[in-house]
C-alpha cells in the first residue's frame, strides 16, 4: 500500500513539474468557467424572459372582454418552456428545440422559435456547454496525464529498477491510477460549484451528486483506456497517437455516424405527413362548427331523449355548446392518438441512438446527462403532452361555458343585427378556465431511470476496461 | 530529372507506410459512408414531398368538395410549399435538421402559420449528422495532423535526420515532398467519393468544381499550417498538442465566442411577440368598427376601394381582410426578425475567416443551398405564394364572382424558390 502511495505522490511531484500538463489543466478549468458563467447568465435571462412572457399571456387572455366563448377558443393561449434548473449545465435539446407553442381549439400546433435556428452558425460544435467541456475536453486532459504514465518510465529504463525493487506491475498501475483519481476527483469540484447553482432554482442535492458520479464513471473509463494504452504500446509517441485517434473517433466520428444510421433505417413521420393521413380520418368526424352536420344525429337525438323534449331549442342548455364540446373531445383523442405514435416513433429513435452508446461512450454520458438535466428527449415530448392538456382543458372550460351559459336563441341569432350580436357574449369571469402554467422536470426517481441503460452502458465499458489493464498489468515488463 | 526521381522514391516509400494506408483507408470510407448516407437521406427528403404532393392535393379535393362558397373554400383549404434539397444538398444536410422545409398553408394570417416547424427528431439535429461538410471541416483536419505533426521528429527519433538532411541537396524541399504527397493523397481520398456522389446526384460540374476548390485549399491550410509546426524541435507531444489546440480554437472556441458576440449584438425580436402582435389584431378586428380594418386593408389594394361594407352580418370580404390586417400589423416585427437573422448570417460569414472549420463548412453549405439563407429564401418564397393565393380569392369575394368549383383548379401551385 505504501509503494502504491509512493507512486501515486512520485506521479504528482511529475505533473506539477511538467508545463504541458499544468498548462492544459489550466486552459481546461478557464474554459469551464466562462462558459459556466456565461451559460447561466443566458439560461436565467431566458427564464427570465419566457416567466415574463408567460405571466403576459396568462394576463391577455384574462383580460378579454365579454364576447361569444367560441371566439375565446380561437383567440387561443401561448405557452412558454422555462428552462430547467440544470440546464445551464447541460441544455441539452433545449437549443434545436422550439420554446413556445400556440394552443387553440381543434388543432395541436408545433412548438416554435428554436435558438439554433436564429442563431449565427458556426457548426455543431459552437454550441459550447459546460457538459459538452466534461464530455469532450475532460478526456483529452486526463490523456495528457496518463499517457506517458507507465510508457515514459519504460522509455527512461527505470522500469527495470523499479521492479527489481519489488513493485509488481499491479502497483505500479494502482499507483498511477490512484494519482489519476485523486485528480478526476478533483476536476469534478468545478462541475459541482457549477451546477449547485441549479440549486436555487429548485434542483435536488442529490441530482448534482448522480450527474458528478455519472462523470467520475466516465472520466474514470478514459483513465483506464490511457493507462491501458500507456502499458501495451512501448513507444510514449504511439500511446499518444492512438489515444487521439480513440478521443476524436469515439467523441466525434462514431456519435454522428450514429445519427446518420438511425435517421436512415427507422422514418418518423413529420407532422404535415402525419397531420395528412389523419385529416383523412377526421372527415369521418363531423364539423364541430356545424351543428346540424350529420355526425351529430345521435348526439342530438340521445340529448333530446335524456331531457325529454321534442327540439333542441327547448334543451335546457344549448346544443352548439354541447357539439363543441362533443367533437373537441373526439377530435383531441384522434389527434393525441397521432401524437402519441409521433412522440413513440421519435423516442424509438432516440433509443436506437443511445443503444450506440455501447460503441461510443460519449453518446451514452451525453444522454445520461440531458436525461438528469431534464434536458433530454422525453422532457421535450413531456412538454408538449403537458401544453396539450392545458390546451384541452381551456377549450372544454370555454365550450362548457357555450352549452351552459348562452341561450341557443341568442347563439343562432348572433349575426341578425348589432343587438343580436351583442347579446350573443357571455360574461368574461368565465375566462378563468385558464390555470397558471410552468413547466416542471420530472421526479429525479424517473429522470434517473431514464438514464439508467447509458449509465449501464459506462458501467460495462469501465468494468471491460479495467480488467484488460488488470490483465495486462499482471505482465508488464520492462 | 532528380525531381521525379525524388517523387518516385517518395511515392513508393509512403505506399509502404502502413500508417499512412491505414489513415487514407480510414479517409476514403469516412468520405464515401459520408457521402452515401447524404445521398440517403436527400432521397428520403425528396420521397417525402412527392409523397405529400399527392395526399396534399387528395385532402385539398375533398375539402373544396364540401363547399358551398369562396369563403369556405379559401378556409379549409391547405396548400403545401416546400423546400427541395439542392443537387449538392446530399454533401451538406446543414440546417435542414432544425429549419422547416415544409410547410401547409391556408388563407388565414399568414405569420400564424410561417413559423409552424415541422422538422425531425431534435436528437438528430442536436448531435448532427455525418455529412461530407462535417467530416471534411472537422475531422479531415485531425487526421492531417496525425499525419504531418512529425514529418521531422519522427526521422529525428529514428537517427535518420541528419543523413537525410545531408544526403538531400536541400533539405526543406525534401519535407515539402513528403508534406504535399501525404496531403495530396489525402485530399485523393476525399475527393474521388465527392466526384462519384455527384454524378449520382447529378451536380452541376460549377457546383462541384467550386467544393473540390474549397476544400483544396483548406487542405492546402492545413498542410502549411503542420508543415509550420512541425518543423520546431520539441517533443512530439508538444507538437501534437499545439495543432490539436490550434484546432480547438479554430472548431470550437472561436466559434463559440464569435456566436455568443454576434447573437448578443443583434438581438432579434422574440418570435412569440410577432404571434402574439398578430393574433391580437385579428381577434381585436371582429370588436373595431369594420370601416377601421376595411381603409387599413385599401391602404394596401386600393383597387377594391369602392366596396362597401355590409354591417351586422357576417362577411368572408371582411373577414379575410382582417386576417391581412393582422399580418400588416406584425409585418415590421417579423420583418426585423427576418433582416436580424441575415445580418447575423453575414456577421457570421465575416467571423468565419478567423475560424477556417466553420468557414469551410458554411461554404459547402452555401453550395449546396441548405444554409440560413437559403432558408430564408425559402420562407419568402411562401410568402409570395401566400400573396398569389390572396390575389387569387380577393377578386372572387369582391366582384361577388359566383362559386365555380371548376374554377378552383385554376389556384395557384407553389413554385420553389430560386
Amino acid at each position: 500500500m505504501k509503494q502504491i502511495l509512493l507512486i501515486a505522490a512520485g506521479e504528482w511531484r511529475y505533473w506539477l513539474r511538467s508545463r504541458l500538463a499544468l498548462g492544459s489543466a489550466f486552459i481546461f478549468l478557464l474554459l469551464f468557467f466562462v462558459t459556466s458563467v456565461l451559460s447561466s447568465w443566458h439560461i436565467e435571462a431566458q427564464s427570465h424572459s419566457r416567466e415574463h412572457h408567460q405571466s403576459e399571456a396568462e394576463d391577455t387572455f384574462l383580460a378579454q372582454p365579454d364576447r361569444h366563448p367560441h371566439r375565446m377558443v380561437h383567440y387561443g393561449h401561448y405557452l412558454f418552456r422555462t428552462a430547467a434548473p440544470l440546464a445551464s449545465f447541460d441544455p441539452g435539446l433545449d437549443m434545436v428545440t422550439g420554446q413556445s407553442i400556440f394552443l387553440e381549439g381543434h388543432r395541436q400546433n408545433t412548438v416554435m422559435f428554436a435558438e439554433s435556428a436564429a442563431s449565427a452558425d458556426f457548426g455543431g460544435l459552437s454550441w459550447l456547454s459546460p457538459a459538452l467541456i466534461y464530455q469532450l475536453f475532460a478526456p483529452l486532459i486526463i490523456i495528457l496525464l496518463a499517457y506517458g504514465s507507465i510508457a515514459r518510465e519504460r522509455e527512461a529504463a527505470v522500469l527495470a529498477p523499479l521492479m527489481a525493487l519489488g513493485v509488481s506491475g499491479h502497483q505500479l498501475i494502482a499507483g498511477k491510477a490512484l494519482a489519476l483519481l485523486s485528480f478526476i476527483l478533483l476536476m469534478l469540484v468545478p462541475l459541482l460549484i457549477s451546477s449547485s447553482l441549479a440549486l436555487n432554482r429548485g434542483e435536488s442535492l442529490n441530482a448534482l451528486l448522480l450527474l458528478a458520479g455519472f462523470y467520475f464513471i466516465y472520466l474514470s473509463l478514459w483513465l483506464a483506456l490511457s493507462l491501458l494504452a500507456s502499458t501495451v504500446f512501448k513507444k510514449r509517441a504511439s500511446v499518444l497517437l492512438t489515444l487521439f485517434g480513440l478521443w476524436f473517433g469515439l467523441n466525434l466520428v462514431l456519435p454522428s455516424l450514429a445519427v446518420n444510421a438511425i435517421g436512415s433505417e427507422s422514418t418518423a413521420a413529420g407532422k404535415i405527413e402525419s397531420d395528412l393521413i389523419m385529416m383523412a380520418d377526421l372527415r369521418k368526424l363531423g364539423n364541430g362548427h356545424n351543428a346540424s352536420d350529420p355526425a351529430f344525429t345521435k348526439l342530438k337525438a340521445d340529448l333530446l331523449a335524456e331531457h325529454g323534449v321534442d327540439n333542441i331549442e327547448e334543451l335546457p342548455v344549448n346544443f352548439r355548446g354541447i357539439v363543441a364540446m362533443y367533437s373537441e373531445k373526439k377530435l383531441t383523442k384522434v389527434l393525441n392518438d397521432y401524437a402519441n405514435k409521433r412522440m413513440m416513433a421519435e423516442l424509438q429513435q432516440e433509443q436506437a441512438l443511445v443503444r450506440f452508446g455501447w460503441l461510443s461512450p460519449a453518446l451514452a454520458i451525453a444522454a445520461a446527462s440531458r436525461a438528469i438535466a431534464g434536458t433530454d428527449l422525453i422532457h421535450y415530448h413531456l412538454f408538449q403532452t403537458q401544453a396539450e392538456a392545458v390546451r384541452f382543458n381551456f377549450v372544454q372550460g370555454l365550450n362548457r361555458a357555450h352549452a351552459e351559459a348562452l341561450s341557443y336563441q341568442a347563439d343562432i341569432n348572433r349575426n341578425k343585427d348589432e343587438d343580436s350580436w351583442k347579446k350573443a357574449r357571455v360574461d368574461a369571469s368565465n375566462w378563468q378556465v385558464l390555470d397558471e402554467y410552468e413547466f416542471q422536470t420530472a421526479a429525479l426517481s424517473e429522470r434517473y431511470s431514464n438514464a439508467a441503460q447509458a449509465m449501464r452502458m459506462l458501467l460495462a465499458w469501465l468494468i471491460l476496461a479495467i480488467a484488460i489493464l488488470f490483465w495486462r498489468g499482471g505482465s508488464i515488463k520492462p | 530529372m532528380s525531381i521525379v526521381n525524388a517523387l518516385l522514391r517518395e511515392t513508393k516509400f509512403i505506399s509502404k507506410d502502413r500508417s499512412v494506408c491505414f489513415w487514407m483507408a480510414i479517409v476514403i470510407s469516412l468520405s464515401a459512408l459520408s457521402l452515401g448516407f447524404g445521398l440517403a437521406e436527400v432521397n428520403r427528403q425528396q420521397a417525402t414531398i412527392d409523397k405529400l404532393l399527392i395526399v396534399d392535393q387528395e385532402d385539398r379535393a375533398a375539402q373544396i368538395e364540401k363547399q358551398k362558397g369562396w369563403g369556405g373554400a379559401a378556409y379549409y383549404s391547405f396548400h403545401l410549399s416546400y423546400d427541395a434539397p439542392s443537387d449538392f444538398a446530399f454533401a451538406a444536410i446543414g440546417l435542414r435538421d432544425v429549419q422547416a422545409w415544409k410547410h401547409r398553408i391556408r388563407m388565414l394570417a399568414l405569420e400564424g402559420q410561417i413559423y409552424e416547424r415541422d422538422v425531425g427528431n431534435p436528437s438528430i439535429a442536436l448531435v448532427g449528422r455525418f455529412d461530407f461538410a462535417f467530416f471534411c471541416a472537422f475531422i479531415v483536419p485531425l487526421i492531417l495532423i496525425i499525419l504531418l505533426y512529425d514529418l521531422r521528429s519522427s526521422e529525428r527519433n529514428a537517427g535518420r535526420f541528419n543523413l537525410l538532411e545531408a544526403s538531400t541537396g536541400q533539405a526543406n524541399n525534401l519535407w515539402l515532398l513528403r508534406a504535399s504527397l501525404r496531403a495530396g493523397a489525402l485530399y485523393l481520398c476525399l475527393i474521388v467519393p465527392l466526384i462519384a456522389a455527384a454524378i449520382i446526384a447529378g451536380t452541376s460540374t460549377g457546383t462541384l468544381i467550386l467544393a473540390c476548390l474549397f476544400v483544396l485549399a483548406y487542405i492546402l491550410f492545413w498542410t502549411a499550417l503542420c508543415f509550420v509546426v512541425s518543423a520546431w524541435q520539441k517533443p512530439d507531444a508538444v507538437l501534437l498538442m499545439t495543432l490539436l489546440g490550434i484546432w480547438i480554437s479554430t472548431a470550437v472556441i472561436i466559434p463559440a465566442g464569435a456566436r455568443l458576440a454576434i447573437d448578443k449584438a443583434v438581438t432579434l425580436p422574440a418570435g412569440s411577440d410577432i404571434l402574439m402582435l398578430q393574433r391580437e389584431a385579428v381577434n381585436d378586428a371582429w370588436d373595431l368598427p369594420r370601416e377601421a380594418t376595411m381603409n387599413a386593408f385599401f391602404e394596401r389594394h386600393p383597387e377594391w376601394a369602392d366596396y362597401q361594407a355590409v354591417e351586422q352580418s357576417f362577411e368572408w370580404q371582411w373577414y379575410y381582410a382582417f386576417q391581412q390586417v393582422g399580418d400588416q400589423k406584425a409585418e415590421a416585427l417579423s420583418k426585423a426578425y427576418r433582416d436580424g437573422r441575415l445580418k447575423r448570417d453575414k456577421l457570421a460569414s465575416w467571423a468565419a475567416l478567423l475560424a477556417p472549420p466553420a468557414l469551410l463548412e458554411r461554404a459547402l453549405q452555401n453550395l449546396a443551398n441548405t444554409d440560413i439563407k437559403a432558408s430564408i429564401r425559402y420562407e419568402d418564397s411562401v410568402r409570395d405564394y401566400h400573396a398569389e393565393l390572396r390575389a387569387f380569392y380577393y377578386p372572387k369575394f369582391f366582384e361577388n364572382q359566383a362559386f365555380d368549383k371548376a374554377s378552383l383548379e385554376g389556384l395557384p401551385e407553389y413554385k420553389a424558390a430560386k
